[in-house]
């Protein structure tokens, strides 16, 4: 901690906290999943007509108040809905069937409705096909990057590239775990954003430090 | 000279922004369609079929014997000869209540995981209810995804029984891994490409099979000679097909001919004896017939691949039926894209306004050059055929963020030396930029290799992009620039 600035030492404990925090929270609140992901329940109505997603939204809004609600076109003719939310209850779902019939001028039956369990989709099995890539990218990267900055020391480039890497993935999981977002489609393409930018931050700060080294070798000679 | 390069220069990039931001329309069938390919996208933006699995309740219908035990071979007993024998009918479960637990539903559930994986899916979403095994499969669709949804929930129970006493010899357990192999095959009347399926036996299944291809060995010289001929293009295998049409020759014989009989999911696949013992521990059976035409081999291949992959990847412990299997649009309406778009667009344009603020004309030229390459690199992804994702989207989106911090960097460097030497400039911009993006190329390089549609889509469109921002910029940025300069 010697030759650091004051910002980074801030930068630091401030990094700490966030990580910190963000492991409590997942272990003791555990990580919020995105609907798609959760363990739900789901309805398909056979309207066999063409329908409109924001009308069934507002069925939905109104019988399914406070709960998140995916709504989607069943095949290709999309004269079908299904709904999917945490939880449908007889009640709700006679009232959704209810509300569309009265909408589209349909016949649906409640009772031929079935209310189906989808179960939840595990962390580990959405994870699972990018760890591979991601070892083997890092790998490669982490082997380039100490053969390319070999007057940094390669093993302290080594070392920093990974540790670099894994704290701004711990941040970013942190941040989304204290900020209860949703784990879901979006993750991926955020911990991609997370590790570009990782990147190109510490390619920048050795390619600076190169240059320095070199104009400090030029200037011996 | 100079005006006639640039405004070829400028012609050609307002042609691409053309074509890529509206398409060329042409009259088919009295309607203007739009001969521009359209984008391909991935499950999540499009949308997946969704497979409901179910355990099955199906019952099966058993003949027990006087002492409680299962009749072998019990298929052609008539109702007489049950009543005579004294035997039973009893109707079960295909599963029963033991192997219904949850160990089994996960083994269930690894075992159709691999199943995908080898059958060449590539995205996939898997989920499993724990408590009655319930499984629910999200799979992108394409042409194949019947026929892999046919081979998903085949059971893939493997046996080989010996012919007349139906005692299991060999089963899954023995088998160490199953593929598909190709040979010519320029013996008998059909020439061609052959397809076997070449299972590999475990060290203990090695020795079982050299057993039991030493103890089912063919004895009577009239039936080999009958077998032989028929089975000429199967050659290079160790089995050959009991075909039907040699029965009454062969009935003379049966008592001496010890055969066995390979099933699938208790399905016969062949009966069969061997011309000698096997010490490989392989064993290659011929798919159909030897072809030529590439058709009937890429079926040949189809059927084996199927086959190869219900075995590699062993028998479900559960019997599972389909019960639901529908095509389930995106959450994500196009609606949503299209916003995700102007978005995009919006800051794209004003990140081109602070450009034209800080380099007055050299901005204009940057600006111009920058919306050329972003039509370019719309175009490119479209005929690259790169499947467009959420990943794919971040991935476009970097790009756009990259090549403004290339054409920023330029533009700042010609402004600074405020000399006329733009190669030079260019220069020093192409090797500052890229050597700090290597890592970055690295990564995508890796990606483009992955199978899994996320993944492969970033990797994909970050290359095209990557070498767009090299090869547009050099050819086209450069140009106007030095013409610019010239001037």
């Amino acid at each position: 901690m010697k030759n650091l600035t004051s910002k980074q030492k801030i930068l630091i404990v401030l990094l700490a906290i966030i990580i910190i925090s963000g492991i409590i929270v997942t272990v003791t609140i555990g990580l919020k999943f995105d609907l798609k992901y959760e363990k739900s329940q789901k309805i398909e109505l056979n309207l066999k007509k063409e329908f409109e997603i924001s009308d069934i939204k507002t069925i939905t809004d109104e019988v399914l108040k406070g709960q998140d609600v995916i709504i989607q076109k069943v095949e290709l003719y999309e004269d079908m809905v299904s709904i999917i939310s945490n939880q449908i209850t007889e009640e709700q779902k006679n009232n959704i069937v209810q509300k569309v019939n009265e909408k589209y001028g349909t016949q649906i039956k409640a009772e031929n409705t079935t209310i189906l369990s989808i179960p939840h989709t595990r962390g580990r099995d959405i994870i699972k096909p990018y760890i591979v890539p991601f070892i083997i990218a890092i790998v490669i990267t982490v082997a380039y990057m100490a053969i390319k900055y070999y007057k940094l020391n390669p093993t302290k480039v080594v070392c920093k590239t990974i540790i670099i890497n894994i704290i701004a993935q711990l941040v970013l999981l942190s941040i989304i775990a204290i900020a209860r977002i949703p784990i879901g489609r979006l993750t991926i393409p955020l911990v991609l954003i997370t590790y570009i930018l990782t990147l190109i931050g510490l390619t920048s700060q050795y390619e600076k430090k190169q240059i320095e080294i070199k104009k400090e070798e030029n200037k011996k000679k | 000279m100079k005006k006639v390069k640039i405004i070829t220069f400028i012609l050609m990039v307002i042609l691409v922004i053309m074509i890529a931001f509206f398409g060329i329309y042409t009259n088919v069938q009295n309607r203007m369609e739009n001969q521009v390919k359209d984008y391909s996208y991935a499950m999540d933006l499009k949308g997946s079929r969704n497979i409901r699995l179910s355990v099955s309740e199906e019952k099966k219908t058993i003949i027990k014997d006087s002492e409680g035990k299962e009749v072998e071979d019990s298929e052609n007993l008539t109702d007489e000869e049950i009543t005579e024998k004294g035997y039973t009918k009893e109707e079960v479960a295909y599963n029963s209540d033991e192997v219904k637990n949850k160990d089994n539903y996960i083994n269930t559930k690894k075992i159709l995981s691999k199943r995908l994986e080898k059958l060449g899916v590539n995205n996939y979403i898997i989920k499993l209810d724990e408590e009655n095994g319930d499984i629910i499969i999200e799979l992108s669709e394409n042409e194949n995804t019947d026929a892999i949804l046919s081979n998903l929930v085949t059971v893939g129970k493997f046996e080989i029984v010996d012919s007349q006493t139906q005692e299991v010899l060999m089963d899954n357990s023995d088998i160490k891994l199953s593929n598909v192999m190709y040979g010519a095959n320029n013996t008998g009347t059909t020439a061609g490409t052959m397809v076997y399926l070449n299972i590999e036996f475990t060290q203990e299944g090695s020795k079982k099979l050299e057993d039991i291809s030493t103890k089912y060995v063919k004895v009577d010289n009239e039936s080999t000679d009958n077998q032989s001929s028929e089975n000429e293009n199967q050659a290079d295998t160790n089995e050959k097909e009991n075909t039907t049409s040699d029965q009454t020759e062969e009935t003379e014989n049966k008592e001496e001919t010890k055969q066995i009989i390979m099933k699938i999911d208790d399905e016969e696949i062949m009966t069969t004896d061997f011309e000698e013992p096997i010490k490989t521990g392989k064993l290659q059976l011929s798919v159909g017939q030897a072809a030529t035409d590439a058709e009937t081999v890429q079926g040949n291949v189809k059927k084996a691949s199927a086959m190869a992959t219900v075995l590699d990847t062993g028998n479900l412990p559960l019997k599972y039926e389909i019960e639901g299997n529908e095509y389930i649009m995106s959450d994500i309406a196009d609606g949503q894209i299209q916003i995700i778009e102007y978005i995009i667009l919006s800051i794209v344009a004003l990140a081109l306004i602070i450009l034209i603020i800080r380099y007055k004309t050299l901005g204009i030229i940057g600006m111009f050059s920058y919306v050329g390459l972003m039509s370019l690199f719309l175009l490119v992804i479209r005929y690259a055929n790169v499947v467009i994702s959420l990943e794919g989207i971040i991935a476009i989106i970097i790009v756009l963020i990259l090549n403004y911090i290339f054409v920023n960097k330029l533009l700042s460097k010609i402004n600074k030396q405020e000399s006329k030497d733009i190669k030079e400039a260019n220069k020093e911009t192409y090797k500052e930029f890229f050597i700090r993006i290597i890592p970055i190329c690295i990564t995508v390089i890796t990606f483009c290799f992955v199978n899994w549609v996320p993944i492969s889509s970033f990797g994909m469109i970050m290359f095209w992009g990557i070498a767009l921002i090299a090869l547009y910029n050099y050819i086209i940025t450069k140009n106007i620039l030095k013409i610019k300069a010239e001037k």
